[in-house]
């Protein structure tokens, strides 16, 4: 479905390099993206790929890559080079389990960090995480439509149980967005490649090869998109490269919140994870526990919104997610000053229901909000006092 | 109306005194001018180090500065977008040195053995020179260079054999003190397909410390690695990957068909969630049965889930399918305990021991076991039957779903003629055998109970 959602966004261009659990998406795309008239092609690794795929955006096509830990690791070069250039282009990463060559086909969300912290600086990469077949197909879109739209390379962070997993979609149910084309520069001369007026505004784009002539460089420029030492103009561009993520993040953050406003304790989970945390909600309302939920499905920028209301007269957050040090736990912390949060890890496989509800209930998450056992303070360093299944 | 111009007529060259890139930018202009081709048809695409300064120089082409190695990888892409833009007509002309030739070595290749339309220029002065002179996989034996004190001892690449065998069209070689270097550069730019021209040089900065690197002795030293000099001769011009390709698209794969509606006529009485695990060996069909059971459910209404596993060799070893059946949509893909457990081979149930399935075998769980496995599960209803001998081992894997169906009707008979009815002509006998196979063996009961 991220090979549907894709296409349906309007891809032109994939490269990609066989590994488990990514190759469904390449196959998909050297079958169908060709049978549509665009291009999809083999490259020799994945430093090749994802270069490809920059060289074919600088021209003016929508791109695409997929591929999983290893093969990400090797295209993080890229990743910065695109960003650095404001190129845009999706990367599909469906996360195994690693280190290294870890598990090739056992799932994992362990590469919430590598994924999001890979660039020299700390820029925001937009990040988006579908749990479902369904969710594969809308996010892919939006993941396109932001990458366009914000001229930045997006990630879409799947994993193998939701990328290898053969599920019932509704066809009829399914998000079709509005493909997002990326904004053309007016055909003037002279023409500065990063002509903007205020620090959040995204330039408008000119095709290497087109009418105007188009300076590139990965290196630090100017507004002409000319390789220049430090100075106040370059500066201004290092900051605008962030401005422009920020000024549209709460724009892009999609949260799926199902809150319950007697709730004392929040479970937010996203990805492959979230489908047995909303399994688990499911099981503590029947039981008679108020308990409220948020699935994230833009895990960068954070939905800080949506985490705001969720969070509104609760005392107790709980983060599942199917890595040993809760990777987004630590990123939520900031945010959740004042509350006790908690994190419900595992790795080696999926987090089921039951592990959720049991942690939670040890954790004393289920008692009425106002009634607290005194050793159930807030744990400041965010680290779990409780994991699931370990 | 005259030629356009390229170098910029006051451009001030950025380069050490003496520097053989100096030579390449004049000879790459007049080779530009020769040509006469618009400005705005050509990309440089420009590597890290000395090289990557001539992007300022040439101030009307558009100009592509990389990371190190991958201004080739960039240009393909480029190059590549060809094939699917409208009335495009783009040509990279990329500028690398022996670094980025040593750490793209990959991206030529893969340039050259796709011929894509671009011409490669390689500045080989030998060693990196702009971090400062260290040597390179192209530094000639005996050299001495900041990273070869006592003299390089590893003998150089030759770039041009090495890309003659990834079917490189355009392969030449000069020095870049040559009269007619423009000349070649011309040709390469000119040549269609896959382009590469090696450029001797000599680093000023660093080269000419402490080795002989100019003039009489630089040809020497080429000499005696056995470069050739001068163009390569061409074993047989290829089409670029853009004639094949548009000769490809002239008959394009088939797109997939549009989804159809399913008609639910009959529906499914399920009332909750069943996980199934079916275990065999790969190449029995174990996954496309279990597939062709959730297409089934589908036809009825269920939602499903299909999980698979096999060995990394996927043609050997065990081959399982975990599938969940739910009326509901299915939102937790994996089971605390399992329905049915069908197992027709050894292998595969020698699997569900090891990645422990048969501990989430309850007493309620239906165990189908083929008859010939010498098997006693921990607990569970277990059935054992022939089905590899009755319906062949290649359809024991369904046979034992129509036989489980036929004893407990989760997913009505009717569902199958759906099936059916969707798989080609070729394949639809094959499964309606296994199919009668198995649901006559459940009719006809004689079932062994363990």
């Amino acid at each position: 479905m991220v090979a549907e959602g894709a296409l349906a966004a309007g891809c032109r261009f994939f490269a990609g390099y066989p590994i488990t659990p990514a190759s469904e998406i390449y196959e998909v795309m050297m079958r169908e993206l060709v049978a549509q008239g665009g291009l999809a092609l083999s490259a020799p690794d994945e430093i090749s790929s994802l270069c490809y795929c920059v060289g074919a955006s600088l021209r003016g096509l929508k791109a695409m890559t997929a591929t999983s830990g290893p093969g990400w690791a090797l295209m993080i070069e890229t990743v910065q080079y695109a960003l650095m250039t404001e190129t845009p282009v999706v990367i599909a990463l469906v996360q195994r389990l690693g280190p290294s060559t870890g598990g090739a086909t056992q799932g994992a969300q362990g590469d919430i960090f590598l994924a999001e912290f890979s660039t020299s600086g700390g820029y925001t990469i937009p990040v988006f995480a579908p749990s479902n077949a369904a969710e594969c197909y809308e996010l892919t879109q939006q993941a396109f439509n932001w990458s366009e739209r914000l001229r930045s390379p997006v990630v879409l962070l799947t994993d193998k149980e939701v990328g290898m997993t053969t599920e019932v979609v509704d066809d009829a149910a399914l998000a079709k967005l509005s493909p997002v084309e990326r904004s053309w520069a007016d055909a003037k001369a002279p023409f500065a490649a990063y002509d903007i007026e205020r620090a959040e505004e995204v330039p408008g784009f000119a095709p290497v090869g087109g009418g105007v002539k188009v300076t590139v460089t990965g290196s630090a420029h100017d507004r002409r998109g000319r390789l220049r030492k430090v100075s106040p103009e370059v500066v201004e561009m290092l900051i605008h490269l962030q401005r422009k993520i920020d000024a549209h993040a709460a724009e892009m953050a999609l949260a799926r919140p199902d809150l319950d406003p007697d709730a004392s304790c929040l479970l937010v989970s996203y990805g492959i994870t979230a489908r047995a945390a909303r399994e688990a909600v499911g099981v503590l309302r029947k039981e008679g526990f108020p308990i409220s939920f948020l699935q994230i499905q833009t895990l960068f920028p954070v939905p800080a919104e949506a985490l705001h209301w969720a969070t509104a007269g609760v005392r107790t957050v709980f983060v599942a997610e199917e890595n040993l040090t809760g990777q987004y736990r630590t990123v939520l912390a900031p945010l959740l000053a004042g509350k006790r949060l908690l994190g419900i890890n595992k790795v080696g496989s999926m987090i089921s229901p039951d592990e959720i509800i049991r942690a939670i209930r040890r954790a004393g998450g289920t008692i009425p909000r106002g009634d607290w056992p005194a050793e159930h303070g807030p744990d400041e360093m965010g680290r779990p006092i409780r994991k699931a299944g370990m | 109306m005259g030629n356009p111009t390229y170098l910029a007529s006051d451009a001030k060259l950025p380069y050490c005194r003496g520097c053989g890139h100096a030579l390449v930018v004049r000879q790459l202009s007049h080779a530009l001018e020769g040509l006469n081709l618009p400005p705005r048809s050509l990309v440089l695409t420009t590597d890290i180090g000395c090289v990557g300064l001539a992007d300022s120089l040439f101030p009307y082409l558009h100009t592509v500065h990389t990371t190190h190695g991958r201004s080739t990888a960039m240009a393909i892409g480029m190059a590549l977008a060809e094939a699917v833009l409208p009335a495009a007509a783009l040509k990279p002309v990329v500028m690398i040195g022996d670094g980025g030739a040593m750490i793209g070595l990959l991206h030529l290749a893969h340039a050259a053995q796709l011929n894509v339309d671009i011409t490669v220029l390689v500045h080989n002065n030998f060693l990196f020179g702009m971090t400062g002179g260290q040597h390179s996989a192209f530094t000639p034996l005996d050299w001495i260079t900041s990273t070869t004190p006592g003299g390089n001892f590893i003998p150089p690449l030759d770039l041009l054999k090495l890309l003659r065998t990834a079917h490189a069209g355009f392969l030449a070689r000069q020095f870049a003190t040559d009269s007619n270097l423009g000349g070649v550069i011309a040709d390469a730019i000119a040549y269609p397909g896959f382009s590469l021209v090696e450029i001797l040089e000599t680093c000023t900065g660093y080269g000419t410390l402490r080795n002989k690197a100019t003039g009489t002795p630089l040809r020497e030293a080429a000499s005696r690695q056995g470069y050739l000099i001068g163009r390569m001769e061409e074993e047989q011009q290829r089409p670029t990957f853009g004639a094949l390709y548009h000769q490809e698209m002239q008959s394009p794969p088939a797109a997939k068909a549009a989804p159809q509606a399913i008609e639910l006529s009959v529906r499914s009485d399920l009332g909750n969630p069943l996980h199934i695990v079916i275990a065999g060996t790969a190449g029995e069909r174990v996954q496309s049965s279990a597939a062709l059971l959730c297409r089934a459910a589908l036809s009825v209404g269920l939602y499903s889930t299909q999980k698979n596993d096999n060995p990394v060799t996927q043609g050997s070893g065990f081959s399982l399918s975990e599938i969940c059946l739910s009326p509901q949509p299915i939102e937790y893909t994996g089971m605390e305990s399992v329905d049915v457990v069908i197992g027709v081979s050894q292998e595969g149930w020698n699997e569900l021991q090891a990645n422990g399935t048969l501990a989430k075998i309850t007493p309620k769980t239906l165990v189908l076991l083929d008859a010939e496995l010498e098997i006693t599960p921990p607990t569970g209803r277990v059935l054992r039957h022939h089905f590899r001998r009755e319906a062949t081992p290649k359809r024991a894997a369904l046979a034992a779903i129509a036989f489980w169906l036929g004893m407990e009707p989760a997913v009505p008979n009717a569902a199958w003629d759906a099936v059916l009815a969707s798989l080609p002509v070729a394949r639809r006998e094959d499964v309606s055998t296994a199919l009668r196979v198995g649901s006559n063996l459940a009719s006809q009961g004689g079932v062994c109970a363990a």
